[in-house]
């Protein structure tokens, strides 16, 4: 029974056009890496600066034990009277050792290598601390006292996050500026490919949104096929990439899991594809068609 | 039905190709229009299925002008035309039953419905077998009536015709010629262009006749006509009725006529 005569010559008999789904999988493969990329970051990013961002970090340097021991105890006592101040905790011998081994490698820590006394202290989150007042009562005890609040190392953290966001963002407009220029390129060719076929159907009575719509439907299809394969391209490359990346910097830093639930916009890429060339080739094929008679 | 009122026509910045056409066609009439090769058939007849914008003149169709009919408007008008092509213009890639069924499917006819007409019509036309074929296995004559099919399966206000029985043998060409008389009768305006002038004396049907660019409006009794015809207009076993009436020359008279006749359709 005849349904519906697709008009238009079979998808693998177009030669301007057949090559298209392969270009659109690199393309939503460049756009994948690129917000994936970015979701990754940015993630990291957050969780290290929520890691740091209620955390002081106050080292006690002074070269004589007994005199650091007591200047420990003072400040110990200081914090303890403070208020916005949670948790105090003051790092043993070990875990200095495991802080340092990643940078100086497993057993040259030896027992002769001064080691500081560091303390780790979470702050309120609700209760505001006066780190100026702090910072200058530990000076009264100390000019060996240092704390650090990691502000200065966060500022220029947030600035390198921004940019890299603001990068994969830029990667991701000129993939899909490319994208439109390269569906605009094909459905032009396939328009010409057809010519004879269009002016047939116009001359049976069809009417542009008619011929259109094949058009538009055909790459649709070229958009959801190119999705899926770049799609599956950038997760392979995507999972190989954190798992490498896992075993390279272990230790030195955490690195977060794919993050799932922002990962799943990424199915979305392929029908944002597809939708993309569809609607930039029936706006190609409407322009085209209105020069024709 | 069909009013054009001195139309001219140019293909690009080239000299006209037509000009000063001027003719009414009456709604169920049948003509022929003749010429030599390069006199305006084709162009004209690109005017007459909205292929093509005159240079100038007036066109009024179904009682709408189209000379400057917005492109929306078109497709709505191409539906009530069939047309036979002198190159048969079939899509290759679709079979014959789709290639005929390509005017129904356009106006939204239902499957079932589509492919019984369709099957029907080409076995009339001698296609029962070749119904699955796809034109670039047909025959020039298997084509020819596959696109005549298609031209007529919605039996169109406007039948046009260009050469359409000139791949044919006689006998096919006579049931071809059947078929146009019989829908003729039935209230389709019919044109077709020929050269062959055997078939026109036979029809006995009033002639439009190009000559570089200018057409002649000629009835079955007109002079020049009747130094050609033979035998009443009897064809494919249909007797049309022929009234005399004296020459009748439309437009003006033929100055420095161009032998152009060619350019792109849409």
């Amino acid at each position: 029974m005849i349904a519906r005569v697709n008009f238009l010559p079979d998808e693998r008999s177009h030669e301007a056009t057949r090559l298209l789904p392969y270009v659109m999988a690199v393309m939503v493969y460049l756009s994948a890496l690129a917000l994936m990329g970015s979701m990754v970051l940015h993630r990291s990013f957050s969780e290290w600066t929520e890691a740091l961002s209620n955390r002081l970090t106050i080292q006690i340097t002074t070269p004589d034990p007994a005199l650091r021991e007591a200047e420990t105890a003072d400040v110990t006592r200081l914090l303890q009277q403070t208020p916005g101040i949670d948790f105090i905790h003051r790092l043993n011998k070990v875990e200095i050792e495991n802080l340092l081994e990643p940078w100086l490698g497993e057993g040259n820590v030896t027992s002769d290598l001064p080691l500081p006394v560091m303390i780790d202290v979470t702050v309120s989150r609700t209760m505001a601390v006066n780190l100026d007042a702090l910072r200058g009562m530990m000076a009264g005890i100390s000019e060996n006292i240092h704390l650090d609040d990691h502000q200065q190392w966060l500022g220029r953290f947030v600035k390198l996050m921004d940019a890299v966001e603001y990068t994969a963002l830029g990667v991701l407009s000129l993939v899909v500026m490319a994208t439109v220029c390269i569906v605009i390129f094909g459905t032009k060719a396939g328009m010409a490919e057809n010519r004879e076929t269009i002016s047939i159907m116009h001359h049976l009575g069809a009417e542009d949104s008619m011929i259109a719509r094949a058009f538009q439907r055909r790459f649709m299809r070229y958009g959801l096929k190119g999705g899926a394969i770049g799609l599956v391209l950038a997760f392979i490359t995507l999972v190989s990439l954190m798992s490498l990346s896992r075993a390279m910097m272990a230790g030195l830093v955490r690195l977060p899991d794919m993050p799932v639930a922002e990962g799943a916009v990424l199915l979305v890429i392929p029908l944002l594809a597809a939708l993309l060339c569809m609607v930039t080739a029936r706006i190609t094929v409407m322009r085209g068609l209105n020069r024709m008679v | 039905m069909i009013h054009f009122e001195n139309v001219g026509m140019r293909y690009g910045m080239g000299s006209e190709v037509l000009k000063d056409i001027s003719f009414n066609l009456k709604p169920g009439s049948l003509h022929f229009l003749t010429g030599s090769s390069g006199a305006g058939k084709t162009s004209l007849l690109k005017l007459m299925y909205l292929a093509h914008r005159p240079s100038r003149g007036k066109i009024t169709m179904f009682r709408e002008d189209v000379e400057n009919a917005a492109r929306r408007d078109l497709p709505r008008l191409r539906r009530r035309i069939g047309v036979v092509f002198q190159d048969f213009r079939l899509l290759d890639h679709l079979t014959a039953v789709e290639n005929v069924a390509l005017p129904l499917w356009l106006s939204g006819g239902k499957g079932t419905e589509i492919e019984q007409h369709v099957e029907e019509l080409l076995a009339w036309v001698g296609l029962k077998d070749r119904m699955k074929s796809r034109p670039p296995v047909l025959s020039g004559g298997e084509k020819q009536r596959v696109a005549i099919a298609r031209a007529v399966i919605k039996r169109p206000d406007l039948l046009l015709a260009d050469e359409p029985t000139g791949n044919v043998d006689p006998a096919i060409a006579k049931r071809i010629m059947h078929l146009f008389v019989e829908l003729n009768k039935l209230g389709t305006t019919t044109v077709i262009a020929t050269h062959d002038m055997e078939m026109v004396k036979r029809a006995g049907a009033a002639r439009m006749h190009l000559h570089k660019g200018r057409l002649h409006l000629l009835d079955p009794g007109d002079s020049d006509f009747r130094e050609e015809e033979t035998e009443a207009g009897e064809f494919g076993g249909i007797r049309l009725d022929q009234k005399e009436y004296g020459p009748k020359i439309y437009g003006p008279k033929i100055y420095g006529a161009n032998e152009n006749e060619e350019g792109g359709g849409v």
